[in-house]
């Protein structure tokens, strides 16, 4: 996941030295996350927006919200998308089409940990929730997430900004003017002066834990990335469920290995979600100061 | 409908003549040589450069100036209705093109033979006048990147609306039917460096609405020059103190 | 936005916010150097002697008989030449600068390096030291085992030998103390914000830790080299058959850091990071000060990047600069 990035075997040797003694480049012990800063609101014109800095890493993500027609065979449920873009403001190489691989890989492993399965059971907000009318009208939220600076650890990154985006979401109140019959249609009028926000303690947030030489690192920066053997992403949530799973790279993990890095993910997330909430309620309250 | 009430006011609240608030930041990325942002009312664009640096594909070097590229992205939240845009859609590739055509005439490129420049333009949030947002950014980020340049570009936009020459259009206006003008200027050099316009218009018309931009384009230049020199003490102060 | 400096992003608290105005201020204000002035945009008129005559420097270019800035930066005046200065920018070589530099490719008899400037530069392979003796005719062997010295990505220290009008600058290694870079971190800095010095290579014995300051803002932080180079070993390593003694890599490949090694070499790295960000000079002595304080301070290497150790360090800088004044 690390573009134009050559190190020498020097650099390569003094790196996996560091990660083995707990020591790394920045001074970070291995299960050590950067500090990070959130600013909320900064797409005015979407329903919900955060920018995310980690280090070098910085994202921007949205929420907006449609209302459409509930999923066929759930008329219970409202729907979810997820889509990233890498902006080529962060490499040259993600010019043109450059970015694309990521950007799917991104949004690939983001769907995975955030829409649940099929059933639309164990997706990052309770679907049921998003229902206007039930059978006829719901709403859909599209996550969208671009990159525009990269330092490594870009998926862990995004679920934070979509969190956050989430947080600062407000859903316009709907009123339904007509069409509660089962056959008819409805028509409805948004309320833009009154807003409800959506639910986020289910949402969970990505650990990815980082592989390099027989040791494994939490926040890798894009130097110690293209280190990496392989690297295993959980999605955890507040109360520590596993929401998903991804695992890169070609090296094959003994088992009680990634057992291992599951639990170092889900002890990690849970001072990571503490860190996160109040970064959030930081951001908007200074928002709500301006 | 109509964008102009009794009163002179526009659906914004501002007079015809009346630029949308400025707002602008310098050094928002640290990978890139420069970077800047820039915001026009409601619009929000990012400009990054990556450069004076060895050309990438050597086929394209130029032996006697710099090789000069752009793009030109939209963020899918950036406007009212998200859409998806894919890469390389018309709009898009026009205005890579313009942007590129109107920052290479402005980079004093046979001072850097050999080199490659590469400017990338990222819409977070269109409300109108994108185009010009996106001049004023990358003009920002190369200054930035201590690119020589002949002058500074500043850019700004113009329509005419209810028989009135509006300065600085919001999406809405921008929608509203009537021409849209986009002016780039060197300021110093007091020369015209980009003019497009869509629409039919007569010919007085299409100078008032030209001089209107331009000197919505100079207001822009003065701010441009003020966050700048204010860029430039900061980091000069930074580095060695101030001699009185 | 967050509280930014270039580099580094963090959170201030509001009594932080205010320490940090009033720091920066001092800064600012303290006697120095820089007129006030001096300061030009883009396309700004440059006050120049027309009648006594002067000479056009970089950053500058003539327009209907006036001078124009075409950088936004310093004016500097030396004698009759007038040239603006821009801050940041890619590196400006001058020969005899000391660099560090990356190797981006491998080309017949020449390696091509990337020392954050306008063009990558050129290590001609007649420039290097070899084995045999310090003056000998390169071989068809040479040419071929040219990965032996220098691969893709090495990343070596080495002088700038010349400057081309096309803008294109030639590099060599021909001292034992240039060569392939080991046992260490780069950190990168804005170039501005390197002075040329008498000096580039800084031994911190007290460490045990080697700091090459490369003009073209690339900074290498490592283990002390096992065996300063003098003339005895010279002639010893040049009588040898294999390149990687002429390196110079056979002794300091084989460094085993050790833990405290390795976190002297960190907060130093850190210290130039910090540095880095605030704009201010990357200094060999402001370096090792900011060190030595930090240890004071009882600061972890972890908290180096949070708002108060950035706070403290101008907060510092402050107090240093109104001594001098």
């Amino acid at each position: 996941m690390v573009v134009g990035l050559g190190l020498s075997s020097a650099e390569k040797s003094y790196i996996a030295g560091g990660i083995a003694v707990d020591l790394r480049g920045d001074g970070r012990g291995r299960h050590h996350f950067r500090d990070f800063s959130i600013d909320t609101s900064i797409i005015p014109q979407a329903n919900g927006s955060a920018r995310l800095r980690l280090g070098g890493t910085d994202v921007i993500a949205s929420v907006k919200a449609e209302l459409c027609a509930p999923p066929p065979g759930r008329p219970h449920h409202g729907k979810l998308e997820i889509n990233v873009e890498c902006s080529p403001t962060a490499a040259p190489e993600f010019e043109g089409r450059g970015g694309e691989e990521l950007s799917m890989d991104l949004s690939r492993a983001l769907q995975r940990s955030f829409l649940g399965g099929a059933s639309g059971a164990g997706a990052a907000i309770d679907l049921a929730s998003l229902v206007v009318l039930e059978g006829k009208l719901c709403w859909m939220l599209y996550f969208d997430g671009l990159v525009l600076s990269s330092d490594g650890n870009l998926l862990d990154a995004l679920s934070i900004a979509m969190k956050a985006a989430l947080s600062n979401c407000g859903l316009p109140k709907v009123e339904i003017t007509s069409g509660t019959n089962p056959e008819d249609d409805a028509d409805f009028e948004l309320n833009e002066e009154e807003f409800t926000p959506v639910d986020t303690s289910r949402f969970p947030v990505i650990v990815t834990l980082t592989k390099v030489g027989k040791h494994y690192i939490v926040d890798a920066t894009a130097e110690e990335e293209s280190q990496m053997t392989a690297a295993v992403s959980v999605a955890v949530n507040k109360k520590g469920s596993i929401c998903g799973l991804t695992k890169r790279g070609g090296t094959g993990l003994d088992p009680s290995v990634l057992l291992d890095m599951i639990s170092v993910a889900k002890r990690v997330s849970q001072t990571l979600i503490t860190s996160i909430d109040a970064e959030i309620s930081a951001a908007e309250s200074r928002h709500d100061d301006q | 409908m109509d964008f102009i009430s009794p009163e002179g006011l526009r659906l914004d609240g501002r007079r015809p003549f009346e630029l949308r608030q400025l707002h602008a930041e310098i050094g928002v990325l640290d990978n890139a040589d420069g970077s800047a942002t820039f915001e026009m009312g409601n619009t929000k664009v990012i400009a990054v450069v990556y450069g004076p640096r060895e050309v990438q594909n050597r086929s394209q070097q130029q032996l006697d100036h710099a090789l000069v590229r752009c793009e030109y992205s939209m963020a899918t939240f950036s406007t009212g209705d998200r859409r998806r845009r894919g890469k390389g859609d018309r709009r898009g590739t026009e205005l890579s093109l313009v942007i590129r055509q109107t920052m290479e005439a402005a980079i004093l490129t046979n001072l850097l033979p050999r080199s490659q420049i590469d400017i990338f333009v990222q819409v977070l949030q269109a409300d109108g006048g994108t185009r010009a947002c996106c001049i004023n950014a990358a003009a920002l980020a190369l200054a930035d990147a201590g690119i020589p340049m002949r002058d500074l570009v500043a850019s700004c936009s113009a329509g005419y609306l209810n028989s009135t020459p509006l300065l600085d259009l919001n999406y809405l206006e921008d929608s509203g039917g009537g021409p849209d003008l986009t002016v780039a200027l060197f300021s110093k050099l007091d020369k015209v460096t980009l003019l497009q316009m869509d629409a039919k218009v007569p010919l007085d018309v299409f100078e008032k609405v030209m001089n209107l931009a331009s000197e919505g384009a100079k207001a822009v230049t003065q701010f441009l020059r003020e966050i700048l020199m204010e860029n430039t003490k900061k980091l000069a102060f930074a580095k060695e103190p101030l001699k009185v | 936005m967050g509280d930014a400096m270039r580099g580094a992003h963090f959170r201030l608290s509001p009594a932080q916010k205010q320490r940090m105005l009033v720091a920066q201020e001092r800064c600012r204000d303290a006697a120095g150097s820089v007129h006030s002035s001096a300061f030009v945009n883009v396309g700004d008129t440059i006050p120049v002697d027309y009648e006594n005559g002067y000479l056009r420097g970089h950053g500058t270019q003539v327009v209907d008989g006036q001078l124009l800035a075409t950088v936004c930066g310093v004016v500097e005046r030396v004698n009759k030449l007038v040239s603006v200065r821009p801050l940041r920018a890619r590196y400006n070589p001058e020969t005899g600068d000391v660099v560090v530099g990356r190797v981006t490719e491998v080309a017949p008899k020449r390696w091509k390096v990337d020392v954050n400037s306008r063009q990558d530069a050129q290590l001609m392979l007649s420039a290097v030291n070899l084995p045999g003796g310090i003056q000998r005719r390169r071989t068809a062997t040479d040419e071929l085992n040219m990965r032996d010295l220098f691969t893709e990505n090495d990343l070596i220290s080495a002088e700038v030998q010349t400057l081309h009008q096309d803008g294109s600058l030639h590099l060599h290694t021909r001292s034992l103390k240039y060569g392939k870079l080991e046992s260490g971190q780069l950190v990168k800095v804005a170039p501005y914000l390197i002075k040329r010095l008498k000096q580039h290579f800084h031994q911190l014995k007290q460490y045990g830790v080697q700091m090459i300051l490369g003009c073209n803002g690339y900074v290498w932080i490592s283990a002390l080299p096992q065996s300063t180079p003098d003339i005895a070993t010279d002639q010893k390593r040049a009588n040898t058959e294999s390149l990687e003694a002429a390196a110079g890599t056979a002794d300091s490949q084989n460094v085993e850091i050790s833990r405290e090694l390795r976190e002297r070499i960190c907060r130093l790295a850190n210290v130039v990071r910090v540095l880095g960000a605030c704009g201010f000079l990357i200094h060999p002595d402001s370096i090792v000060d900011t060190y030595e304080a930090s240890l004071s301070w009882g600061t972890e290497l972890k908290h180096m990047f949070s708002g108060e150790f950035f706070v403290k360090v101008v907060e510092r800088e402050a107090e240093q600069r109104s001594k001098k004044g």
